[in-house]
């Protein structure tokens, strides 16, 4: 199966990037979290959304380098999205901390593409690299407010492009992973205004994407 | 993004076609895509590979890999939307009541 460079490019630093210490958590920690995510989307009997990962034995490392907690919530984001609530956030954001929270959705939302795209033009998931050493680097953006249309913090100044675009705003790592695979994935965040735009003669047309991106969000039950 | 981009390029796209996941949407390739897709989504390895296979015999390899890859790019935005609590503006969620309705949001928990 030939995949574009850009894109085999875009999904091997992903891949890299979670190996990587981010501002919250170690690379080690990142990984193990990574794996969970893996093991909730290929759940056949996936644990319910008010179920935890950690409370089944035998799911979880013996010693986990990330807080038990964190595997629920990475189970949780990446299996029953479409259920979170406001009042769920809160709780996990007094738990981990708000950007440590936002920061593990980035995981999440890394693994869900790479291991979704994977699956289904039929190809293994590759294996993660080996975790970089290192402490977290504790990157985060001068001014952090909170914004009116994300739960979470966000760079400032708030709420003047949309809530997508804004949400990893305070964890700059992977803000930037986010707009790199989104631009080999779907497109470039400047062709967005262009209703012609096509990557290739003879690939899907713009309305052809937006017909995959409908029915896909449509399916998760994604509100936005 | 649908709407706007399939009047612009001179079609209809027939949004509630991609609702109830039948029918070509008013593409090309339309039926094909909205079988892929959906088929994406779910745990069902053998509808997942007669799509992908349909998909490819009506296009190409080449085709199919960037429907997967904007499939994916969905995997990762719709996660990112619920899990940030991502709202629109008012003003949008007013303007864009129609779509909402032929999706169907009201229903959905995740709903903002």
């Amino acid at each position: 199966m030939e995949v574009r460079p850009d894109l085999a490019d875009a999904h091997r630093e992903a891949w890299e990037h979670l190996a990587e210490p981010g501002s919250w958590w170690t690379g080690e920690q990142r990984l193990e979290v990574a794996n969970t995510v893996l093991d909730a989307l290929a759940d056949a009997e996936p644990i319910p959304p008010w179920g935890s990962i950690s409370a089944v034995e035998g799911r979880l490392p013996i010693s986990p380098s990330a807080p038990a907690f964190a595997h629920d919530v990475a189970y949780r984001v990446a299996r029953h999205a479409g259920t979170l609530t406001e009042d769920w956030y809160r709780k996990a954001s007094e738990e981990l901390g708000p950007l440590p929270y936002v920061e593990l959705v980035g995981i999440v939302t890394t693994v869900a593409a790479v291991s979704r795209f994977c699956r289904s033009i039929g190809v293994d998931v590759p294996e993660f690299p080996s975790p970089v050493s290192g402490e977290p680097t504790g990157d985060v953006p001068a001014d952090v407010v909170d914004p009116e249309l994300n739960w979470v913090p966000v760079a400032a100044p708030a709420d003047q492009t949309a809530a997508v675009v804004q949400a990893y705003s305070a964890v700059p790592g992977e803000l930037g992973n986010l707009w790199r695979m989104a631009s080999a994935q779907y497109m470039p965040a400047e062709e967005m205004i262009d209703p012609m735009w096509q990557r290739r003669e003879g690939g899907l047309t713009r309305p052809q994407t937006e017909l995959v991106a409908s029915r896909v969000a449509q399916l998760r039950e994604c509100f936005y | 993004m649908l709407r706007w981009s399939s009047a612009e390029n001179g079609t209809d796209a027939d949004l509630t076609a991609v609702a109830a996941g039948e029918g070509d949407v008013g593409l090309d390739h339309g039926d094909a895509l909205v079988r892929f897709a959906s088929a994406t989504t779910t745990d069902d390895d053998f509808e997942l590979a007669a799509s992908r296979e349909a998909l490819v015999a009506e296009t190409d390899e080449a085709f199919m890999v960037d429907a997967a890859a904007v499939a994916a790019n969905f995997e990762m935005m719709t996660r990112l939307a619920d899990g940030t609590g991502a709202a629109m503006p008012a003003a949008a969620v007013e303007s864009q009541a129609k779509i909402s309705q032929a999706y169907g949001v009201a229903d959905l928990t995740s709903q903002r």
